[in-house]
């Protein structure tokens, strides 16, 4: 008795410490570079850098879709071949030994990018190409690469608008596909790719205004090229020296209180309306909601030690009764070597029949009436004039 | 207490099956001139058929399993493959070239269906399935990627008529796609021993993508005793890489080569103006260059798989037996009667190290020469039309070649048959018009359909050369079919030669360019016809809706107007019921 009140504790004490709102169940990261050619390395060495720290924080592979227009790591061009740096001091190789890349190449398309968000793939997409996301998912959408107002470039080809993204993202939430959704992207004018959201839930941030340009921070000279952008390494920065284990406290909030607009060189812009309870909610969200994989479980008819027994009696005696008409089957074989027809009589699901509607002259009336009140202050118009 | 005996008999049961299902690894070093080092990694077991179809698991990895049993194949063989074989310098290809694939990624399977329709859709669930394995771009081998080949590929096994009929030969190749570090990972991660222990945990990306050519394969082939209906599914992982061994042993952190410090130069002393300030570099070549298992692979090797323990020795090199070699302490070596391979038996719980000193030999392990030397290139210029040139030379004084040459192209690139010809030529550089074309096999393109197969069955004589030539047509893509990169080209696949059941060479892949446009020739158009609807459009529409009055006429049309009248009727209205109202009061 008194192990079973222990037991129970947790549960008395859980609408203590958790808010009784829902809360998420599983996280995703959709990080995205869009930028092809070797001039471009700083994109995929942003994109790499972030899919490193997600999957420091706890969120498997096959919860991480990473999109790589180009491939650096072994480009002819790389003097390191395999790895790929986005810090001169070359200290972390980011292609490491175990990386899987689920969009590469060509694959790399705006159409590939909104299939993906809103999942209108075919039925022989692979699982590990698909954002098996529901409405108890966080994601982290993580963009880089060239952009303009309201633009951003895939791979020099062809460009996603900020009203298809905003599209994407509100099919998203109608289709029930994300809980709360993290949205960063670092490109020039990047703050203009997040205005035109709709769809509640989400917290935006981007780099740098309208009409302001995202700089690179530093290049390697041994690699040729420059490695990492400025807003990325900032971000970085504090995600490396601030959040350092998944049991981290730090909030959404501190992460953005920590952008220095002198260092980053172009003023980042963060979006709070979208979200439940504004900027104060929203700065309170933990970082690990959407950089890490805390899974919060949840179980059903908790308490209810009744249930599995019953079950479990339910199951044996299904297997008896199953054992038993086995061996009656046996018996008639043995018996009459007659063929034993099929017990299960086969079910058939008749066509439905279409509902009609009662009321469907009431409706045709309706649409009369209002088509006559048109026209007549159409007529009325007319002689006004 | 009555099920225990039949627990039992389960148990030794599947003990049976285990023991059946063997798995063997084994590392083959080969120096290969000038200081380059050919690694061959193998790692092979079987799975016996009924535990295949049951989805009883062991050696064989569940994930690629599950996709063949649902993608109804038979047989199986990918490559992801890298980089060029130097024939003529290294000799003949590893495993007769039939573990190594065009440059790009090359999948064939036999796939079961009852009609071409099925077996297509059976395809593209397979090729999907394994792009997600794999991370790589399987899924773009669509139709016009995919071939049927007719004459250059066998089944492992021949099965018998009844079930043959049935299997569908498809063959595709992606002569674009990159060959990185995440298609090696889903790679290690199908072995038993993951890269943790043996000779797998040798393998790393650093190394392998920089190897001078390089060739990752897997083959599931069904293995069946003759005579009985019992059969074996065979899966062999295969990794080939030639490493150059001065580049390999540079620091990882430090890879660019820097210039030597004065005093660290080798100089040729013997020579009369060499000084404190001139240096004539030493001959080096009778000096075999001294390495070890961590300078080139970055780490020395963790042990034997624990799992491969059917007696053969993992580590094999060859080098003559005069060459020192020396192995970790607890490694048995044992030489081959050959006199220029020595294997190694690697102890499972310690690491292993292998290190070769420099050392002056004369003595070194003969090249085995190619049955056939192939190159293909372009001929030809311009932007409309151009020719391929195939080179095809029998090294051997005594012996004839046989062989097929097949060639899948895609259909932007449009052969004309009949400028295929063939001109022998033997070893004295006279040209005879013998006709080495034996049979032929040939599918036109269909635009956007299906690309180009040809197929040609040629016997070489002894001591001879003959040049394939052909020509082609350059067709003109939609905007919209070209890549992001178009510029740079399009990758057309290496031809696939076949020389009787196993040997096979593959050419190189070429790049073909295209005439391009402009790119941004359609948003100029777009501006241009905006404006001219625009204009046109707008002065229509005002013409059509809007009517034109004078200024001091405007007064009257003016929606003041409009208003003042509505107005006044309104008050006039409201007057009169106000009135009658008054009335009846």
């Amino acid at each position: 008795m008194k192990l079973n009140n222990l037991l129970q504790l947790p549960f008395l004490l859980t609408p203590f410490l958790t808010p009784a709102i829902a809360e998420h169940t599983s996280n995703w990261a959709v990080l995205v570079s869009t930028s092809r050619f070797w001039f471009n390395y700083r994109h995929l060495a942003n994109v790499l850098s972030l899919y490193r720290t997600v999957k420091r924080l706890g969120i498997p592979d096959s919860q991480i879709i990473l999109m790589l227009p180009d491939d650096m790591a072994c480009n002819p061009r790389n003097a390191f071949p395999g790895t790929v740096y986005s810090n001169a001091d070359r200290a972390v190789d980011l292609y490491g030994d175990n990386i899987e890349v689920d969009y590469r190449g060509y694959e790399v398309t705006v159409e590939n990018f909104i299939r993906l968000l809103t999942d209108r793939v075919g039925e022989e997409m692979p699982r590990s190409k698909r954002l098996l996301t529901d409405d108890r998912s966080n994601i982290l959408v993580y963009m880089t690469g060239h952009g303009g107002n309201e633009f951003l470039k895939f791979q020099d080809a062809e460009e996603i608008s900020a009203f298809d993204l905003a599209d994407a993202f509100e099919q998203m939430w109608e289709k029930k596909r994300y809980h709360e959704l993290l949205f960063m992207i670092d490109t020039c004018q990047a703050n203009t790719m997040y205005s035109k959201f709709y769809s509640p839930n989400i917290i935006a941030t981007g780099s740098s205004e309208i009409d302001q340009s995202s700089y690179s921070h530093h290049a390697d000279n041994d690699v040729g090229v420059a490695v990492i952008d400025r807003y990325t390494y900032y971000n970085l920065d504090f995600l490396e020296t601030q959040v350092r284990e998944p049991s981290s406290k730090k909030t959404v909030g501190d992460l953005f209180d920590s952008y220095d607009e002198a260092k980053i060189h172009s003023h980042p812009g963060i979006r709070w309306d979208l979200f439940p309870g504004g900027e104060e909610a929203g700065r309170n969200r933990l970082l690990m909601d959407f950089f890490g994989n805390v899974q919060n479980v949840e179980v059903d008819n908790v308490g209810n030690d009744m249930e599995w027994k019953e079950d479990l009696l339910l199951l044996g005696k299904k297997i008896a009764d199953l054992k038993e008409r086995a061996e009656g089957v046996d018996a008639a074989q043995n018996s009459t070597m007659a063929p034993v027809r099929d017990n299960h009589a086969s079910k058939r699901i008749r066509a439905a029949k279409v509902a009609t509607d009662e009321r469907w002259w009431a409706k045709k009336a309706v649409a009369v009436l209002g088509l006559a009140g048109l026209s007549g202050v159409w007529f009325a118009g007319l002689y006004l004039s | 207490m009555r099920q225990l005996p039949s627990l039992l008999l389960l148990l030794v049961l599947s003990a049976c099956v285990f023991a059946s299902s063997d798995y063997h690894e084994q590392l083959v070093l080969k120096p290969l001139h000038p200081s380059l080092l050919l690694a061959s990694f193998n790692f092979q077991s079987k799975t016996s058929w009924a535990s295949f179809e049951q989805q009883n698991f062991r050696y064989f990895p569940r994930s690629l399993g599950q996709i063949l049993q649902h993608a109804n194949t038979r047989e199986l063989h990918l490559r992801f493959s890298l980089g060029r074989w130097d024939a003529e310098s290294w000799g003949a290809r590893p495993w007769g070239g039939t573990r190594e694939g065009g440059t790009g990624v090359e999948l064939w399977a036999w796939v079961e269906a009852d009609t071409d329709e099925e077996a297509e859709g059976r395809w593209l669930t397979l090729t999907n399935a394994l792009s997600g394995l794999f991370c790589a771009s399987l899924n773009f081998i669509d139709s016009t990627r995919t071939t049927r080949p007719v004459m250059s590929f066998q089944p492992a096994e021949q099965y018998s008529n009844s079930s043959s009929e049935n299997l569908h030969l498809l063959h595709g190749t992606l002569p674009r796609e990159v060959v990185c570090t995440e298609n090696l990972t889903p790679f290690l991660k199908l072995l038993p021993c993951k890269g943790k222990a043996g000779i797998s945990s040798l393998l790393d990306g650093h190394k392998l993508f920089d190897a001078s050519w390089q060739s990752m394969s897997i083959d599931v082939t069904p293995v069946c005793v003759p005579g009985t209906s019992e059969c074996q599914l065979q899966i062999t992982h295969t990794i080939d890489m030639v490493l150059d061994i001065q580049r390999s042993k540079r620091p990882r952190d430090n890879p660019i080569p820097r210039p030597v410090a004065n005093e660290d130069l080798k100089c040729d002393t013997s020579k009369p103006y060499h000084s404190h300030d001139t240096c004539y570099p030493l001959d080096t070549s009778a000096q075999e260059e001294d390495w070890s298992l961590s300078q080139i692979f970055g780490h020395s090797m963790k042990g034997s798989c624990p799992l491969a323990n059917d007696g053969t020795d993992q580590v094999c090199i060859n080098v003559p037996h005069a060459r020192n070699v020396f192995a970790s302490s607890g490694a048995a070596e044992h030489k081959d009667e050959s006199g220029y391979s020595r294997c190694y038996e690697v102890p499972a719980d310690q690491d292993f190290e292998l290190a070769l000193p420099q050392q002056e030999i004369s003595e070194k392990v003969p090249i085995e020469q190619p049955l056939l030397y192939a190159e293909r290139s372009f001929i030809g210029y311009g932007q409309e039309r151009g020719g391929v040139q195939a080179i095809l030379t029998n090294p051997s004084l005594i012996d004839a070649v046989d062989f097929v040459y097949m060639e899948s192209l895609p259909w932007f690139m449009k052969l004309y048959l009949h400028t295929l010809k063939a001109k022998i030529s033997n070893g004295n550089g006279k040209s005879s018009k013998d006709d080495v074309i034996q049979e032929m096999y040939y599918q036109p393109a269909l635009d956007r359909k299906r690309g180009t197969q040809l197929e040609v069955r040629i016997l070489i004589p002894a001591n001879s050369t003959v040049i394939l030539t052909y020509d082609f047509e350059k067709a003109i893509l939609r905007y919209t079919e070209y890549p992001p990169d178009a510029n740079r080209g399009f990758d057309i696949a290496p031809a696939v030669i076949t020389i009787g059941n196993d040997i096979s060479i593959r050419t190189t892949t070429l790049l073909l360019p295209l005439p391009t446009p402009d790119f941004s020739m359609p948003y100029n158009v777009i501006i241009l016809t905006s404006t001219v609807m625009a204009l046109g459009f707008g002065s229509v529409l005002n013409l059509l809706v809007r009517r034109f009055v004078g200024v001091d006429e405007a007064e009257k049309w003016d929606l003041r107007a409009i208003r003042f009248k509505v107005a006044a009727m309104v008050a006039a209205l409201v007057r009169k019921f106000r009135r009658r109202r008054d009335h009846t009061e």
